[in-house]
């Protein structure tokens, strides 16, 4: 997962200025000691059921306006199709951008959703402009009235076609992801880009649809955050995004007026997958 | 505007000197003292709920303080270990001494690439370094992305709350800032101008070279940056552009992901009272190769600008621990009478007053915010990682007379202050000569209208006279009727005062 080599400069200088002003000679070289560390012991242990998570999962998610269905796993495919189609219908998407997932594919969303007739985007390098898979719908990646003048000519292709994209994706109402894991305790999806699981999916579109299986649930956020650090360690390093979503974007900067969907997505929804 | 006026008009942007100044403009406001008391108790309110039913809230706090405090005296280890890992991750960091050196270092980026745009995310140390007047000079401009600090953007005015930077500001304000912006009329309602702004600040997204973020917290374990909003706009810098520039103070740190739960359980409850922010999001390095969106480039300015002298000071090393959080802000009396204006800085509330002088090592001005605070402690108990800025307050009160920058006419009252109360016979003279002296304006046992020095005091209060029998003359006689016994007179418990004993 490495990518182009970094740098540092100016540290010598002003790490020994801290260092000194702390009252050593030298900048400490080796970790320090410590007493205590992360959260309180009291709340680290409370072990929970598959039910207890999903049931505070759900509570705390629609208690930030969050709708939520769960799907048995016999029935997954049917029953995930038949909630798109709400949403499709509800929300008149037309267009809808989905991470390229395993877990998503093996659904079958994709096709689900041409057969509703929506568009998709797949999040992956060949998609270059707003298309199935593949194919060619006639829409130029061009003409959306929000298109950068700056993006395309001149510029390197693998820019292009990544921009191409993130205008496709800009332009889908619905976006469609698969966290790694959901926390209880707070109602939020954990999300890590990478590849095929765009940042954009999750933030552009101004509806989101998080699906995942309840194995993915975990009590509190430092369960999630152990696990992608230990993850991160067997793959040499951590992706350069995870998000912690928690409810539908808001704001309440105009006379402390409650404004939902300011930049991201204003409703959401959750799939579990029990 | 006379001269005078104008000079008043300078004066009010004198940090310290303006003080009393901006106090009175922001009093006679009434919009602004409404919508001050309004925020503060929301957020005060929402804060207050949160603690409850997380429960345990003061075991949390002293968690929080103590991390804080481990990674503060331990600051030259963490903050190589995070730079390693920004590095390693393919990360540019830029450790710089000085507000010029921060900006310096972001022109020469900005310059690299060409950039005519960049977009903003929440930053107070981008504030605190003046990026935005820096990078209008050269041609770039600037947008803030989060709502209200669009909304002042356009209104040129500062953040008057930390976490709610546009409080200040109502809904028909806010629709003629709009209005001008898009050439045409909009509603004084918020969905519409809502609407505006999401439209407007989506094509800034789309189209910005940079994307400029603070730093909430730092992980030193991973070199991680943790940005939180709740709007998303946090979201959209970091994800949209092709250079992501961080400009973080450099004691944001945490050791690691565990503590990192810990800060993140207290930083929303304390600011808003949420459970968690809308959205956080963990940075660790620039897009990945095979990754499809994301930056190509990310920089991390790491600034000092004063932070480094508060370290190994007994007093004033706690005040790095901060998370700006703003709770301190919502409880503070002076704060909710006056709102953010009146402290003349980037950082308001009692964090403001104690910040602002250290950071920029000015008692001479900045140092008199000390006195804009009523040392109750209220920011000191609702601060999620305890930092006892109430004391601080004092010692830089302290520190200030200690330098000799209080006016010669209260040093010379503080000296003959301090002879009279050290010496009965000089304190009985002087009472006794106040008593004769007060005559002429005492008026039902009350000084409405002092003269002189005095007058400060009873322009918004009232003075109790001096009483004509002092306590002092009646205690042999109250000794008698406490206990009966006026043979038992000196052997009293000294804790007998309790329960009203000033004979009112």
């Amino acid at each position: 997962m490495t990518g182009p080599a970094g740098s540092i400069r100016g540290k010598d200088d002003f790490i020994r200025r801290i260092a000194v002003r702390l009252g050593r000679g030298e900048p400490l070289k080796e970790a320090p000691p410590r007493d205590v560390k992360g959260v309180p012991e009291f709340y680290r242990a409370a072990a929970a059921s598959r039910q207890e998570l999903i049931d505070r999962f759900v509570r705390e998610w629609t208690a930030l306006s969050g709708k939520v269905r769960l799907v048995p796993r016999g029935e997954a495919a049917a029953g995930a199709a038949a909630y798109l189609e709400e949403i499709v219908t509800g929300e008149k998407v037309e267009a809808v951008s989905l991470w390229d997932d395993p877990e998503i594919a093996g659904l079958g969303l994709e096709a689900a959703l041409n057969r509703l007739g929506a568009e998709t985007v797949v999040w992956r390098e060949s998609n270059g402009g707003l298309s199935g898979d593949g194919g060619d719908n006639g829409h130029d990646p061009d003409d959306g009235p929000k298109a950068e003048d700056g993006t395309d000519g001149g510029k390197p292709s693998g820019w292009r076609a990544r921009s191409g994209l993130l205008r496709a994706t800009e332009r889908c109402r619905l976006g469609v992801v698969c966290p790694d894991y959901a926390i209880a305790n707070t109602g939020t999806l954990v999300l890590q880009a990478c590849g095929g699981r765009g940042r954009s999916v999750s933030l552009l579109p101004s509806v989101l649809l998080a699906v995942f299986p309840a194995e993915r649930l975990v009590m509190r956020m430092g369960e999630a955050l152990e696990r992608l650090r230990s993850e991160g360690e067997t793959k040499g390093g951590l992706p350069s995004s995870i998000t912690l979503v928690t409810g539908p974007s808001r704001s309440a900067d105009i006379e402390n007026d409650l404004t939902i969907g300011v930049h991201g997505p204003g409703k959401v929804h959750a799939l579990i997958l029990v | 505007m006379s001269g005078a006026g104008a000079k008043a008009g300078d004066k009010r942007k004198l940090i310290g000197s303006g003080l009393k100044l901006r106090a009175k403009d922001a009093l006679g406001n009434a919009f602004l003292r409404g919508a001050v008391a309004f925020t503060t108790d929301k957020l005060r309110g929402g804060r207050l709920n949160a603690m409850a039913e997380f429960g345990n809230w003061e075991a949390w706090r002293e968690r929080g303080r103590a991390i804080r405090e481990h990674t503060i005296r331990h600051l030259d280890y963490y903050l190589s270990q995070f730079a390693e890992g920004v590095a390693k991750a393919g990360g540019h960091v830029h450790f710089c001494a000085s507000a010029d050196d921060a900006v310096g270092v972001f022109m020469e980026i900005a310059g690299r690439h060409g950039a005519k745009l960049v977009a903003k995310g929440k930053s107070m140390v981008s504030e605190e370094i003046h990026l935005n007047e820096h990078l209008a000079a050269a041609g770039i401009k600037a947008v803030e992305t989060d709502l209200g600090e669009y909304i002042l953007q356009l209104a040129g005015e500062t953040p008057s709350h930390l976490i709610i930077p546009a409080i200040h500001k109502n809904k028909a304000q806010i629709a003629e800032l709009f209005s001008k912006d898009a050439g045409r009329p909009l509603p004084p309602e918020t969905k519409p101008l809502a609407d505006y702004a999401r439209a407007r600040l989506r094509s800034i997204f789309l189209e910005a070279d940079i994307g400029l973020t603070g730093c909430n917290f730092g992980v030193a374990e991973s070199g991680t940056i943790v940005v939180v909003s709740n709007e998303g706009n946090g979201r959209m810098v970091t994800t949209i552009p092709k250079v992501h520039v961080v400009v973080m103070g450099m004691e944001r740190l945490v050791p690691t992901f565990e503590d990192l739960e810990v800060l993140l359980n207290l930083l929303p409850r304390s600011a808003t009272g949420q459970k968690l922010t809308s959205y956080v999001s963990l940075i660790t390095g620039p897009r990945r190769p095979g990754d499809l969106d994301g930056p190509e480039e990310l920089h991390v300015i790491v600034l000092d600008n004063g932070r480094s002298e508060q370290l190994g000071d007994p007093v004033f090393q706690e005040v790095l621990h901060c998370i700006r959080c703003a709770a301190c802000l919502n409880v503070c009396p002076v704060y909710r009478h006056v709102g953010g204006h009146a402290y003349g800085g980037v950082y308001s509330g009692p964090i403001g007053a104690v910040l602002t002088p250290l950071l920029q090592q000015d008692m001479a001005e900045a140092g008199q915010l000390a006195y804009a605070s009523s040392l109750c402690g209220a920011c000191w108990e609702a601060c999620p990682v305890k930092i006892p800025l109430h004391d601080m307050l004092v010692h830089l009160r302290q520190r200030k007379v200690g330098m000799k920058l209080n006016p010669p006419s209260e040093r010379a009252a503080f000296r003959m202050y301090k002879k009279v109360f050290a010496n009965v016979k000089w304190f009985r003279l002087a009472t006794r000569s106040a008593r004769l002296l007060q005559r002429p304006f005492v008026r039902e046992g009350q000084i409405r209208k002092a003269p002189g020095p005095l007058s400060g005091w009873t322009r918004s209060r009232v003075l109790p006279a001096l009483p004509e029998r002092p306590f002092r003359d009646r205690w042999a006689e109250l000794k008698r009727e406490l206990y009966g016994n006026p043979a038992d007179g000196g052997k009293g418990p000294s804790g007998s005062f309790d329960g009203g004993g000033d004979g009112r």
